[in-house]
């Protein structure tokens, strides 16, 4: 055996020993990893834990490459393989054959000869296991298992957890959602040619949709985010509403440059896409009950409404007008519009001389055949609603048909009588409203 | 060693195997005790001088009288005693008259041989044990103003009994350092016994014949120091001296540099001796306890727990990881 061909012998020694190393270290950082991946299963069956499966994958991920790095920072080099391999019975005659390889002298040269013959003549006694023990190996396996069960057994944790996680991401986007559009909103109020009831306008919408973005943030159940939805959903359309009203006023005005009036025409139309969205994302029931509601008054309602809170807005008596809180039908919920703890009468709201913003107007779902409806809502009788948390419908006291009536009429003719709606409008309120009697 | 040539001196192969032939010349002489005659073997390869503690009777006179045989080197032995004189080892100036007047003239004392049996030396004065240090160290001797070489190979075999403390004078720490190994002679088999009686009280005396020559002993001693050792090995071999710096209730002293120095050059020795040119881990964990025993200085607990220094250094030994 020559001198390169001893060294070639402890190259490969090398090689297997990293290798086994290698994957005793690998089996060792797995099988960590794999007993962390369960416990975070096991902690995912009993508080709600979304992340679980991923965190599992990340710690499993992380152990193979402790594993790795573990082997690089350890691995063999050519000295302690001859080391390793005088472990076979060599006493230490290769490793001093390898680190004189280079050395002269009568003695050196002899023991390295000796190492080389001893090596060839008892080759066969090098052996290098690469595979762990099977018992490492079998272990492994079975943590293996325990974790795969774990991740695929269903759970009532696990459902809530995926509720949860759906709710923030729902949560999230229409919080980013809302921020573009105050954003937008945040750059019509530095326009400095617009008025001050504009500038009231705009930062009352800005409001508005801030309090969105924080119950957004403040959700816990779907059923609060879809609450919140619908609430944004009414806000984009009387935001919508308002903006155009506004770029119309600004352009007619010709005081602010056409690119911020095309600006709001164009957020204008895209909160009215957004309220499109919204409808087509689920919330359809609702906004079809609205809809519904609005062939007979309500839908009807809004839009004059909608003219009257312009109306108000540039008599400087408030934006919203009496008709708006008409549309919450018996009032559920139709006081204030930063949150749904309104006391329902609708008192106040109704005068237009309010400075918070009406935001929201809602009726019971499906009045005529709601299961949580009880009385005759068509006869003008009182009727009981129940809270069902799956519809228009926010807590609020209820009143009577009449009570009901009779108050927005009342503000209706306080308003008429205080000059707040347009010429022409009076009787054609008069008359809306005696038809209720 | 007359038939050798130059050649063969300096053929390592050859000289390790007259070596062994060396070792198995004693063993005829000597039944048993072969950890002892290796060691003593050991120590003459690598120069270094031995203490052998053991009870009257074990053959360590006639030990180191084979020895002298088969390697054809010069015995004297020394019976230390209480009244005995550093002149008395080392040799004296006496005046000496002739024809041209009076003058001082240097006799040589028993020291001045190759092999020195130093019998029961614990019995003389530290005045006299001290006489000892520089021929053990510098294998020269002062008297006066000037300096005597010993002749080489020197080698100092020292005997103490273990029991009788009465009227001893223990070696100091010094001067034990000087001493390559301390071997413990333990008592014989039965077996042993049995066969030391045969031998010695028989007719027939064991023909005991010459090996090799002094020549060839330093040969072989310049072959033995230039074994190459592994960086593994070596670091090895240090961190168990090391250790016995290392805070522990059982050691009062660890070993001294000397010791490492000791430990290295019998782990070679022992190579050599086995045929090998190169220094196992197992060379160094044997020699350990002949060169670590008399180096380390026992604390008041190991004494009160009954700890001896073979128990520290094993436990040193096996603390020093799997090799």
């Amino acid at each position: 055996m020559s001198q390169r061909a001893f060294v070639k012998i402890i190259q490969s020694c090398c090689l297997r020993l990293n290798a086994a190393v290698f994957l005793k270290k690998t089996v060792f950082f797995l099988s960590i990893g794999t007993g962390v991946g369960i416990l975070l299963q096991a902690i995912a069956f009993i508080i709600p834990f979304y992340y679980v499966k991923f965190c599992t994958v990340v710690v499993l991920i992380f152990a193979l490459l402790t594993a790795m790095i573990r082997t690089f920072l350890k691995r063999k080099n050519m000295e302690q393989t001859a080391l390793a391999i005088d472990r076979f019975g060599f006493e230490e005659r290769i490793v001093t054959a390898y680190e004189n390889l280079e050395k002269e002298g009568k003695l050196v040269e002899l023991q390295r000869a000796d190492a080389i013959k001893q090596l060839q003549t008892q080759h066969d006694k090098i052996r290098i296991a690469i595979l762990p023990p099977w018992k490492h190996l079998a272990g492994l396996t079975g943590l293996f298992a325990v974790l795969i069960i774990l991740a695929l057994m269903p759970s009532a944790m696990k459902e809530r957890a995926q509720e949860l996680h759906n709710i923030k991401e729902e949560a999230r986007n229409k919080t980013e959602e809302v921020q573009e559009v105050l954003e937008t909103l945040e750059k019509f109020s530095q326009e400095q040619d617009l008025t001050v009831a504009q500038q009231a306008v705009l930062q009352e919408m800005a409001e508005s949709l801030q309090a969105s973005q924080e119950e957004f943030q403040q959700a816990s159940n779907m059923e609060m985010i879809k609450a919140a939805s619908q609430k944004l959903e009414y806000k984009y359309e009387s935001a919508a509403n308002e903006l155009a009203a506004l770029a119309q006023s600004l352009q007619n005005g010709a005081t602010v440059s056409s690119v911020t009036v095309e600006s709001m025409q164009a957020l204008s139309e895209k909160l009215q896409g957004m309220r499109g969205t919204e409808l087509a994302q689920g919330n359809a029931g609702q906004s079809g009950n609205t809809k519904e509601t609005g062939q007979g008054s309500t839908s009807n309602n809004q839009n004059e409404d909608g003219q009257n809170g312009q109306s108000g807005n540039q008599n400087g008596t408030g934006q919203n007008g009496a008709g708006q809180s008409g549309q919450s039908g018996d009032g559920v919920n139709g006081s204030n519009g930063q949150g749904d703890q309104g006391d329902g009468s609708g008192i106040g709201r109704g005068t237009g001389t309010s400075s918070t913003p009406h935001d929201y107007v809602s009726i019971p779902n499906e009045i005529a055949e709601s299961e949580n409806l009880t009385g005759n809502a068509v006869d003008h009788d009182a009727s009981e609603y129940f809270h069902a948390q799956n519809g228009l419908s926010w807590k609020g006291t209820h009143m009577s048909h009449e009570a009901v009536i009779g108050s927005y009429t009342q503000n209706a003719y306080e308003g008429i009588a205080a000059g707040k709606y347009p010429n022409g409008m009076e009787e054609i309120i008069k008359e809306y409203f005696s038809n209720f009697n | 060693m007359g038939e050798l040539g130059n050649n063969g001196l300096q053929d390592p192969a050859y000289m390790a195997q007259r070596i062994a032939a060396c070792e198995r010349e004693i063993q005829k002489g000597i039944i048993g005790q072969q950890e002892i005659i290796r060691q003593v073997m050991l120590a003459m390869l690598t120069g270094g001088n031995v203490l052998l503690e053991g009870m009257p009777g074990l053959g360590k006179t006639r030990l180191v009288s084979i020895i002298g045989k088969v390697f054809d080197l010069s015995f004297k032995r020394i019976q230390f005693t209480p009244d005995l004189m550093p002149s008395d080892v080392t040799g004296t100036n006496i005046i000496i008259k002739n024809e041209r007047g009076s003058a001082f003239s240097f006799v040589r004392g028993p020291i001045f041989a190759n092999l020195i049996l130093a019998d029961e030396i614990n019995r003389a004065t530290p005045k006299t044990q001290s006489a000892l240090l520089e021929a053990m160290q510098e294998h020269t001797v002062t008297v006066g103003n000037d300096s005597h070489a010993l002749t080489e190979p020197f080698f100092v075999l020292a005997t103490q009994n273990p029991i009788e403390n009465e009227g001893t004078y223990p070696l100091p720490e010094a001067q034990l350092d000087r001493f390559m190994f301390k071997i413990l002679v333990r008592f014989p088999s039965k077996e042993e016994l049995k066969e030391i009686v045969t031998l010695t009280e028989g007719s027939q005396e064991p023909d005991i014949t010459k090996q090799m020559d002094s020549e060839g002993l330093l040969a072989a001693r310049a072959l033995v120091n230039q074994i190459p050792i592994a960086e593994a090995v070596m670091d090895y071999l240090l961190d168990i001296v090391m250790q016995t710096h290392v805070a522990n209730p059982y050691i009062k002293e660890g070993a001294s540099p000397r010791a490492a120095q000791a430990l290295i050059r019998a782990s070679r020795a022992k190579a050599f001796l086995e045929g090998r040119f190169n220094v196992s881990f197992q060379d160094v964990k044997e020699t350990a306890f002949p060169v670590l025993r008399h180096r380390i200085l026992l604390s008041f607990d190991a004494i009160s727990e009954g700890m001896t220094e073979d128990n520290i250094i094993q436990k040193i030994l096996e603390g020093n990881g799997k090799r």
